[in-house]
């Protein structure tokens, strides 16, 4: 793997390791040995079982927090750089919308923060509520809206500045699956319309396979990148969640998470059936 | 907004509770005195130590001091204004103070850790001992043709008292932004003053409210208890001593001194309910305070 910068990779993180804790008893290990790479306007989903690091992957893309060896490249800068550029956007799985601001002024604040005027701030605000189908509710409070709507707002707000990469944490992990599918829809929607990098984390494996171009696939104790699903679905439209080729997708997906299941003691059993 | 029309009923709610304890006291004091003329009490109830309820109402009417034309409910009502510049005055101190000491403590861990302990020491400092050392350190200051006077020391007690509980609550409400929230932040490029704020100082309110008002319950009793033990005089306090002096001969007399605390409490407690349905009337309801 190569360090080198070219002009289509988003993201370039290579060798990363990340230990919590270190030299005393709570030692974890959650990041060993991380590369991955991602190319402008890819949509790539991390997956793996609780604790395997998969926030922790995407903290350090963020700078939100720091790593201890390797190198990470955003758009080509430190992740530091590119965060003070504000070269992407997060949402978490809680929305974490300031409940003494309306919504409108919740969107606005990457905004402020990034010394927009107002009537620039209105328009952008009024713009992404669009987006995100909410024209009506932005003189709304944040607690008037229901969870998907405020996980609305929480995009709308993660595309403020119009970063060029979004990163998202289990941001429809507390939706009901209904919800859940039409925001499923909606932000492939808003990938299409913005050609956003989108480094994609969640639980379900169905979300991950119908989001992605890419399933990156972790296991924990030492959390590590185990494999990686190229995802050929072409356009979504409503039969792919039935298609035969969705289901191999779903599958392999699976079988990857399962081989590398270090949590029971039926893990050679797993091997010998795939 | 509706809600805030159902805050301000709900205040007047609150405001009926508030004269309907009133009354209720008032029942009980006559209950009791009537009981103490069939059967002996452990107290004495006798007129002089207890008087009428009407008796202490006839007694806003007398004299402030045999042969002057204000009578004692104006006195009461002017020392009651004095005595609330003073609390006033302790509490802008108090508060202000205590603020910035709970931003810098949130800002500093290292100060936190060094300075926690001496604001909850400050605290376990008897008044009493306190007053005349603030007097007598305070009348060796002077700044040129400005003198200290015995009613800053006044203020200062009262600033001292007030601090305490909004410093401690001010901290507590900085600190309860979520990490996510902060990681919000963070990812905003923000500055530390922007976080401060945009994030820490709107998500201190639903804190800030119930330490305004304990802040200003400990200005007013700061206020009156200083008032009494420096001696300034004009105040509330001190007519109180003034009044219970002349119990013999006018009983009721301290009594109206002590409804003009009980109103100077009331003014404090109506304003920091005001100050509350400014600051949370953009809150959901559920809020802590
Ligand atoms: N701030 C921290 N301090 C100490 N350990 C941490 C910290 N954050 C995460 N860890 C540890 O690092 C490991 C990876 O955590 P991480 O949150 O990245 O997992 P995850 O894959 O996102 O899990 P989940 O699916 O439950 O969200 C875990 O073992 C966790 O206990
Ligand atoms: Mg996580």
């Amino acid at each position: 793997m190569t360090t080198t910068f070219d002009t289509g990779s988003a993201l370039a993180i290579s060798n990363v390791s990340k230990v919590f804790n270190k030299g005393n008893e709570n030692e974890v290990i959650a990041l060993s040995d991380v590369n991955l790479n991602v190319h402008t306007g890819e949509f790539i989903s991390l997956i793996g079982p609780s604790g395997c690091g998969k926030s922790t992957l995407l903290r350090v893309i963020g700078d939100l927090t720091g790593f201890d060896s390797g190198s990470v490249q955003v758009s080509g800068k430190s992740p530091e750089d590119a965060r003070k550029e504000r070269l992407y956007g997060i949402a978490f799985q809680q929305a974490a919308l300031f409940d003494w601001r309306t919504v409108s002024k919740n969107i606005e604040l990457p905004l402020e923060l990034a010394g927009w005027d107002k009537s620039q701030r209105e328009v952008r605000s009024a713009e992404l509520l669009e987006m995100v189908q909410l024209s009506e509710f932005g003189n709304h409070r944040p607690w008037e809206l229901s969870g998907g709507m405020q996980q609305r707002v929480a995009i709308a707000r993660s595309l403020a500045v119009d970063p060029p990469l979004l990163l998202m944490d289990e941001p429809f992990g507390a939706l009901d699956e209904m919800t859940r599918e039409r925001m499923q829809n909606e932000l492939l929607r808003i990938r299409l319309d913005t050609g956003k990098t989108i480094v994609f984390v969640t639980h379900s494996i169905p979300e991950a396979v119908y989001l992605s171009d890419r399933v990156v696939v972790m296991s924990p104790r030492p959390g590590r990148i185990t494999a990686e699903i190229n995802v050929d679905l072409g356009e979504r439209t409503e039969t792919t969640r039935e298609s035969d080729h969705f289901f191999h997708c779903v599958t392999s997906v699976r079988e990857a998470l399962r081989l590398h299941d270090t949590s029971g003691t039926s893990t050679s059993s797993f091997r010998g059936e795939v | 907004m509706a809600s805030t029309r159902d805050r301000i009923s709900n205040g007047f709610v609150s405001f009926l509770w508030a004269l309907a304890g009133i009354a209720i006291i008032g029942l009980m004091w006559e209950l009791t005195k009537l009981i103490g003329t069939i059967i002996d009490l452990p107290f004495n109830t006798s007129n002089q130590a207890m008087p009428h309820i009407w008796t202490m109402f006839s007694a806003f009417s007398l004299p402030e001091v045999r042969g002057s034309d204000t009578t004692v409910f104006q006195a009461v009502l002017a020392a009651s204004t004095y005595s609330l510049t003073l609390a006033l005055g302790g509490f802008v101190i108090g508060v202000s103070v205590g603020l910035l000491l709970a931003i810098i403590m949130q800002r500093f861990l290292f100060f936190e850790r060094g300075l926690l302990p001496f604001v909850i020491a400050s605290q376990t400092v008897p008044l009493i001992a306190l007053a005349p050392l603030i007097v007598g350190i305070g009348n060796q200051i002077s700044f040129g043709p400005i003198q200290w006077s015995t009613t800053y020391s006044v203020m200062f007690i009262a600033a001292y008292l007030a601090f305490f509980p909004l410093s401690v609550g001010a901290l507590r409400g900085l600190q309860a932004p979520s990490s996510t929230s902060l990681e919000l932040m963070r990812s905003y490029a923000a500055t530390n003053n922007k976080v401060l704020w945009k994030l820490r100082f709107p998500a201190s309110i639903p804190y800030l409210v119930p330490a305004l008002k304990v802040s200003a319950a400990a200005a007013v009793v700061g206020t009156v208890v200083a008032e009494i033990s420096t001696g300034v005089r004009g105040g509330i306090g001190r007519l109180m001593v003034e009044y219970a002096r002349e119990t013999t001969s006018q009983p009721a007399k301290v009594y109206v001194a002590v409804f003009g605390a009980i109103l100077l409490g009331l003014v404090v407690a109506a304003a920091i309910t005001a100050v509350d349905v400014l600051l949370t009337r953009n809150l959901p309801k559920k809020g802590l305070a």
